[in-house]
């Protein structure tokens, strides 16, 4: 054979394999995990079982590889320059939790241009040959206005601890939650910043507590509810009741107030095991499935009568959590289709 | 009124005195705060308020005390190692603690010696390799976060039951996290104003030939100054994740800008040489005041993020007119 005749044939069967996903065997897949930050216990949580689930999978010779990568300042400029290392690095696939859902588009179109699948979650890309495994953040601001509802039908006064500003995780929760007020009893008194972190909420409810009226919820996004309580534990209010996001710490106090006084609440928040699902999906994509692009998780939820079970099962300091498996993936995209 | 201005009565002096020393609008715009927050509060809470801006100015407080010490060491000296010096020395202490009330003592020491660790760390880094502290202290914290990652993964552990109750309590009006960063405060403006160490780091900032020429040992001057910054990082790191239930791996982001920023608007110069102590409680009861301020008139994030650039704008031009008209 001469040179020029096999460089044709390797050109042929790359092209074939490309072309042709449905023949493919995963076992010699790569997979990448481009994160953008990793400073909080959702985050270190959602890289844990990242390494539990893929760590088996490869093990198990499901696929190659499955390497996760963190970027060290939550820039989406740094994060555009690692997935195109990626790309340069020839995985085959790239899961993303993204830093913005524009600015990435152009290094994941290139990731797309050069043959490889990308998964977004959490923080989804809008590039349209990416895949978005998003959360219906709107509705976990419906539910919660909703479950207080069930409550309190008389309404009431809240305040509304937000996110991180500018994020659109946070304008999406708000969004959802002034949504459901405009039909209800309920008036939001107040509003403040939390940055999903228990030192800041704790901080800012502190700071507008003393020009409030007297509350009867407040609702939150997650990793807030603590602080809050701290704050307002430090006065001579009563407790309002705290829509709690699944930490540790938020369900140790509430099953502390519950035994104490009776105390009644809801939990909801995104499972950080969400990570192990977008890995499925995108072993499946590689495998040659049909998958829709759009898909949805559903956010995990804890009521009164399952808090001590949840409380349990959840490791001292982090969030509460699901692991996903190749069986709720293909769930998943079949309830997508 | 007109037989004030028009003698040079000793009480017009010193009012004059006092609107000249650059610290003094710090505390005038913390005080307009705090009346705007009562205007729409219908003057409901005041105590509250002010407790609570005790409590939180405290932490930021502390750790500006450190960053004034490394800013007044002149152009180029900051720390912004601060925040990961924080986590790491938090999160490191209450895992040492693994909430034992019997261990607070060698946990406040693990939280001091980690913040000499770090402090001698970023000192090394700028003495020994040459490196300027701005990227030098930024290239550590990046090191001293990813240890603190590292060490806990994420998992808050809580504080001993007595400390919790100590760093969220107080006695009478004032919190006892105040009263530490008051005690803070004090030792500084000691050290500062009255002892040689502290005209030494004005000389240095002021022209560091000078100060070498006449005799004053440079690097030891800088070598305390880094670790202090690093110590007392260490104890706000300690102080804030026992009063807010844990060490949390970005407990300190905000404290970064909130270490610069109560320095500069409390009257200190950016470009060294010339700081003052009171400056500092002055800018962090704003700081915190401010927020509170804009929350309570329910601004959304954008419009409270201009504001608060604008009024620390207007307050710093205030705090430095004084250098201008000279």
């Amino acid at each position: 054979m001469s040179t020029i005749s096999k460089l044709l044939c390797a050109a042929a069967s790359t092209a074939m394999l490309a072309a042709s996903p449905s023949l493919a065997d995963t076992s010699d897949a790569r997979i990448a995990l481009s994160n953008n930050y990793a400073g909080n216990s959702w985050r270190q949580a959602m890289l844990e079982t990242w390494d539990d689930v893929t760590g088996a999978a490869v093990e198990a010779g499901t696929v190659a590889a499955a390497d996760a990568f963190t970027t060290s300042e939550n820039q989406a400029t740094e994060q555009a320059a690692q997935i195109q290392n990626m790309i340069l690095q020839g995985y085959d696939a790239i899961v993303v939790n993204a830093a913005s859902p524009t600015a990435l588009n152009g290094a994941v179109k290139e990731a797309c241009d050069a043959g490889i699948i990308v998964v977004s979650f959490d923080g989804i890309v809008t590039e349209p040959c990416a895949w978005r495994i998003a959360v219906d953040f709107k509705q976990m601001g419906r539910d919660q206005v909703e479950y207080l509802a069930t409550r309190y039908p008389d309404g009431g006064n809240l305040l509304e601890i937000r996110g991180l500003a500018g994020v659109f995780v946070d304008d999406e929760i708000s969004a959802g939650i002034h949504e459901a007020v405009e039909g209800s009893n309920f008036t939001i008194v107040g509003s403040v910043h939390g940055d999903w972190a228990q030192d800041v909420a704790q901080k800012a409810v502190a700071g507008i507590l003393p020009s409030l009226p007297e509350l009867t919820a407040v609702v939150t996004q997650g990793g807030d509810g603590f602080g809050a309580a701290q704050a307002i534990a430090a006065t001579d209010r009563d407790m309002p009741t705290i829509v709690m996001g699944n930490r540790q710490d938020e369900l140790a106090w509430w099953a502390e107030q519950k035994a104490a006084n009776g105390y009644e609440t809801t939990s909801l928040s995104v499972a950080p095991g969400m990570s192990t699902l977008a890995f499925w999906v995108a072993q499946q994509i590689l495998d040659g499935a049909e998958v829709p692009k759009e898909l949805s998780v559903p956010f995990l939820t804890i009521q009164q009568d399952g808090l001590d079970e949840a409380l349990a099962n959840t490791p001292e300091g982090s969030v509460a959590n699901v692991s996903y498996s190749l069986d709720d993936a293909m769930a998943a995209i079949e309830a997508a289709r | 009124m007109s037989q004030t201005t028009t003698n040079t009565s000793s009480h017009a002096m010193s009012l004059r005195d006092l609107v000249q020393k650059p610290w003094i609008w710090a505390y005038l715009a913390a005080a307009a705060a705090f009346g705007a927050t009562m205007i729409i509060s219908g003057g409901q809470g005041a105590g509250s308020l002010f407790y609570a801006a005790l409590t939180f100015a405290a932490f930021s407080a502390i750790v500006g005390v450190g960053q004034m010490f490394v800013i007044t060491l002149g152009p180029g000296n900051v720390d912004l190692s601060i925040p990961a010096s924080m986590t790491l020395a938090a999160t490191l202490a209450l895992k040492f603690m693994d909430s034992n009330p019997s261990l607070i003592v060698p946990g406040l020491l693990v939280a001091i010696g980690v913040g000499i660790g770090c402090g001698l760390f970023n000192f090394a880094l700028i003495l020994l390799l040459r490196i300027p502290p701005i990227i030098a202290t930024l290239s550590s914290s990046f090191l001293f976060q990813s240890l603190a990652i590292w060490s806990n993964r994420g998992i808050r552990v809580k504080p001993p039951e007595p400390l919790a109750d100590f760093t969220t309590g107080g006695v009478f009006f004032l919190p006892n996290v105040a009263l530490v960063a008051i005690f803070i405060a004090i030792v500084a403006w000691v050290v500062l104003e009255r002892a040689i160490v502290g005209r030494w780091v004005l000389s240095i900032g002021q022209n560091l030939r000078a100060a070498q020429l006449s005799g004053v040992p440079v690097n030891l001057v800088r070598f305390g100054v880094y670790v202090t910054s690093a110590v007392l990082a260490g104890i706000t790191g300690f102080l804030l994740a026992n009063f807010s239930g844990g060490a949390n791996l970005n407990m300190g982001t905000e404290y970064m800008l909130m270490s610069i920023a109560v320095v500069v608007i409390g009257g200190s110069s950016i470009a060294g040489g010339n700081s003052n102590v009171p400056g500092i409680w002055g800018a962090a009861l704003f700081m915190f005041l401010i927020v509170s301020m804009l929350n309570s008139y329910g601004l959304g994030a954008g419009v409270r993020l201009i504001l608060t650039g604008l009024i620390i704008v207007t307050v710093v031009a205030f705090a430095s007119k004084k250098g201008y008209a000279a």
